[in-house]
């Protein structure tokens, strides 16, 4: 639909005090006293803590304080309370805070942190979940079961399982009984890293009129707001967090990581502001990671290429810490189905303790570790069928009326799949693939792909609007900015909600609780629709405040009044009007009385009708979905192994675009991340724990030169709930690049891959064991 | 033992006591609060320091603030004359570039130190700058556009 505002290319409010170095990031805050911690991390990845002795770094230059967890009675987390600020008797990862320096200066910290002596009973090490949940293998919590814990959870005391979850739909595993033909395969997405540029950091002030005073990268300041009162007593109002300028968050700045760590530290300095920022080293080993997802799936089918029943098993590699991971289990085990409709799902996903970082959001949530299986595994069954691979998807795309795994039904305005697939045959699939040379290997492989919010069902965005006496307006939300471009989006939504040029419409930069409306956080790919309808609902409201200040000016009945942008007029005689800028302060009459109402307004949205997850597993935990469709045109070097991805493309349906220029930036970084992930990263541990590459140098992220020539496209069947028809695209273009390459490896050589990265090394070896390639 | 170090910063002069070995970075940002550069990792890979010395673009977290005695030393800051953009930040903030922002003050920096020294830099040349940065945002074809933008702004203004 054409729009005034929505679908134009804006530039971003935030782009020029980047470009000249003043956008303020967490790191360049500076207050007055400010000190610096310095955290110390084990040299086991779990041990029993048997000693500490910090003598020696108390007499350290420009210490103030040397903090251990000894005396911490408390534990935090929002989902299950098993997280501590600071080891208290053990350490469960190789990047656990065990103990910190308080300095005048980071160097001076860093200088007495390393005088620091502990000693360790180390106890055995499991960094992935099937060691962990082997029987007989040594709980990494004594405690599971016994924390607090969301109802919906269910921890095996006695395990190192803290949640296993289950999904059934239909007649379940019996499903499996319907079916002509059956697959089975194991695919493994390991651990990855989020790896913004800009690493964790955070500053927290205990003051001395018992307030707490934090910033911190992250995108969930009420989270912090109400973590830190609850766990040092204050009231929720007397914390006061505020978010700068986020440099890149992709998940992991999600949910409540370093900010208890340094409330910790910075409770033992009343009076004095403590800034932690962490080095690339411990922004790989001490925040969350991703990841880690080990899928072992089974579909069967009809000869006719009807899906009828999936059974799958997702051991999740979770780390030390089940709090942020337990959730991303549970959207990875009931997103396993993709964009398909079984009859019969029996799905169950494991949260596993493992001696590893904490596994949080990493863009995409769950949903590229499971469809990685799924998408390798509806061209195997195609293969196996003797079927084409889009027929066999088509067969079974999720549509109007179909029913996904949750038993959620489908809408017409969840988008239209087969369009994006139509578009990417015709960009793909109707040219001739290269012919093999004497060097390189062509291939060709696509997945189809969809993604909910997994949100939570009291996720909601406020939205704080008020129109200034000239007529411009001022929108005050909590949606984090980390890149994503919602400011943009902000004064797109508001300029056509209110019938007022974008331009018109000043954002909010920082995030402070003092000011800004309530946000749950900002995740979920979920801002643009939920914040867009937050921001539609406050315009009703104000323009409704303006129409009934220009009933009483204009002598009428509200109803007979329209509004736009300039005025308020009488709809069957346009020339009896009133100017905005006159009744937005409330109409001032001849004789100086003033009538009417002040035009400003609160409102917030939630996702309609989201639900927990039922005894079955199911419920209404979706609601908006997301479909697409991308392809990966790749050759690969026979000498060296070497895969390259020549040209990536992605379609999605996303209801209606709201910037055409951020919107294919957005896509095409998720895009290269994932490729990233295919082909490069993976947090790799030695046997004891220990992360061997946590450095840029070590854990490759793409660069220029590897990122492939981007095709970009977008369908547009407008959504039910979002902002004039928008719905989420933040995290969907993650999920198709790591099984569209894989698939294309096949292609070009005949060889299955199930898990990633797929380096030139396992490539080589591949073709060589394979001997002469025959297709 | 610390020494004065003179040298010019943002076309100022600027003279400092400090330790030789401290960090160019560290002087920019604790001593001098030029938080415009920006620290991404330990060990110079990601490229979001870059400062230009002496017209080359440089790498601030490994140099030592003995190498720019006597240097002419531009940061971020110093790119704009006063409201008005130097043409590769207008086309860097115009191209969809910008997503995070973390990056692209190295970004710039790097493409000051290339093009204000050779507008006609070849595509080799470009890329070859391009990929010592790392950008976690855009997939790098937006960054590309702003720098075909402001070679071109930049060739027009000869």
């Amino acid at each position: 639909m054409e729009y005034q505002y929505v679908g134009k290319s804006y530039n971003r409010p935030d782009a020029i005090s980047k470009v000249t170095g003043k956008a303020i990031y967490l790191d360049d805050v500076r207050l007055p006293g400010m000190l610096h911690a310095a955290i110390l991390r084990p040299e086991y990845a779990h041990a029993k803590i048997l000693k500490i002795d910090t003598s020696a770094a108390e007499k350290m230059p420009g210490v103030v304080k040397v903090v251990t967890g000894k005396g911490c009675h408390y534990h935090y987390g929002d989902n299950i309370r098993d997280l501590v600020p600071m080891a208290v008797e053990k350490v469960r990862y190789i990047g656990e805070p065990v103990a910190a320096v308080v300095a005048d200066t980071l160097a001076h910290a860093e200088a007495a942190m390393r005088m620091i002596k502990v000693e360790y009973a180390p106890l055995p090490v499991y960094v992935d979940a099937l060691d962990a949940m082997k029987p007989g293998a040594v709980l990494i919590h004594e405690e599971n079961g016994q924390y607090w814990h969301l109802p919906t959870l269910m921890p095996k005391p006695g395990t190192n399982i803290a949640n296993e979850y289950h999904l059934v739909k239909g007649k379940g595993a019996d499903g499996m009984k319907d079916a002509e033909v059956i697959l089975e395969g194991e695919f493994m997405f390991p651990h990855g890293s989020c790896s913004a540029i800009e690493p964790h950091g955070s500053i927290v002030w205990f003051k001395e009129d018992n307030t707490i005073e934090a910033w911190s990268s992250s995108i969930c300041p009420f989270i912090i707001r109400e973590d830190l009162a609850t766990s040092y007593g204050v009231p929720v109002s007397d914390v006061r967090v505020h978010i700068p300028d986020v440099g890149g968050c992709f998940g992991y700045k999600s949910d409540i990581t370093v900010e208890q760590t340094v409330a910790w530290i910075a409770s033992f300095v009343p009076g004095y502001p403590v800034k932690w920022v962490a080095t690339r080293q411990e922004d790989y080993t001490s925040t969350l990671l991703g990841h880690g997802i080990r899928t072992v799936m089974k579909i069967g089918a009809k000869k006719d290429g009807k899906l009828v029943a999936i059974e799958a098993k997702i051991y999740h590699s979770g780390g030390a810490y089940a709090d942020t991971p337990v959730n991303v289990t549970m959207a990875a085990t009931h997103n396993c189905t993709g964009p398909y409709e079984f009859a019969h799902c029996d799905l169950t996903g494991y949260t596993v303790y493992t001696n590893t970082p904490a596994v949080g959001a990493y863009r995409g949530y769950g949903h590229q570790e499971t469809q990685l299986a799924t998408e390798r595994m509806m061209d195997m069954l195609a293969r196996k069928l003797k079927m084409d691979p889009w027929e066999l998807r088509e067969k079974n795309f999720l549509s109007e009326g179909k029913v996904n795994a949750l038993g959620e039904k489908m809408w017409k305005t969840h988008g239209n799949i087969y369009k994006c697939a139509e578009i990417v045959k015709k960009k793909v699939y109707t040219k001739a693939k290269p012919a093999e040379d004497e060097n390189f290997y062509y291939g060709r492989g696509f997945a189809a792909v969809m993604k909910s919010p997994k949100g939570a069902p009291f996720s909601t965005k406020g939205c704080y609007m008020k129109m200034n006496i000239d007529g411009s307006v001022s929108v005050v939300m909590a949606g984090a900015e980390v890149g994503q471009g919602l400011r943009t989006v902000i004064r797109q939504v508001a300029g056509e909600a209110l019938k007022i040029p974008p331009e018109k419409v000043r954002v909010y930069t920082e995030i402070d609780t003092q000011f800004s409306p309530y946000e749950w956080q900002t995740i979920g790919s979920m801002f643009t629709t939920q914040g867009g309808r937050a921001i539609i609902r406050a315009a009703d409201k104000l323009i409704a405040i303006l129409k009934a200040t220009a009933a009483q000016v204009l002598k009428t009945d509200v109803d007979y009044l329209e509004y736009d942008g300039d005025s308020v007029y009488l709809r069957n005689d346009p020339d009896i009007r009133v100017a905005v800028k006159d009744i937005n302060r409330g109409y001032i009459t001849e004789d100086g009385i003033t009538i009417g109402e002040l035009a400003q307004s609160v409102s917030d949205a939630r996702l309609p009708r989201y639900s927990n997850p039922d005894k079955n597993g199911q419920g209404s935990c979706g609601v908006s979905y997301t479909f697409g469709v991308q392809a990966a045109e790749i050759c690969i070097e026979k000498k060296t192994g070497k895969i390259f991805v020549d040209k990536f493309t992605s379609v999605f349906d996303v209801g209606q675009v709201i910037n055409p220029k951020q919107i294919r930036g957005s896509v095409m970084g998720g895009a290269l991340m994932s490729i990233g992930a295919t082909l490069y990263e993976k947090v790799d541990y030695s046997p004891e724990g220990k992360i061997t590459n946590p450095h840029f140098y070590k854990y490759h992220l793409p660069t220029y030169k590897e990122a492939p020539e981007m095709d970009v496209e977008f369908v547009e069947t407008p959504d039910a709930i979002g902002p004039f028809g928008a719905r989420g695209i933040g995290e969907h273009s993650v999920i198709g690049p790591a099984p569209a390459i894989l698939n294309a490896i096949y292609d070009a050589t005949g060889v299955d891959f199930f898990e990633i990265p797929v380096t030139p090394e396992m490539m080589k070896k591949a073709l060589e064991t394979k001997g002469q390639v025959t297709k | 033992m610390s020494e004065k170090i003179s040298f010019t910063l943002n076309g100022k002069p600027m003279s400092v006591d400090a330790e030789p070995e401290m960090l160019l970075i560290d002087l920019l940002r604790e001593e001098l609060n030029l938080t415009g550069t920006k620290r991404g990792c330990d060990n110079s890979t990601c490229g979001t320091c870059t400062v230009v010395i002496n017209g080359k673009a440089v790498k601030s977290c490994n140099t030592p603030i003995s190498k720019v005695a006597g240097a002419e030393v531009l940061t971020i800051e110093g790119l704009a004359k006063g409201m008005e953009l130097h043409p590769i930040q207008k086309s860097i903030s115009e191209s969809g570039a910008v997503q995070c922002g973390f990056c692209t003050p190295g970004i710039i920096m790097e493409l000051y130190g290339l093009l204000e020294n050779n507008p006609n830099a070849t595509k080799s040349e470009l890329e070859n700058a391009l990929n010592k940065h790392l950008c976690r945002c855009t997939g790098y074809e937006p960054i590309r556009d702003g720098a075909l933008m402001a070679q071109k702004l930049m060739q027009d203004r000869k």
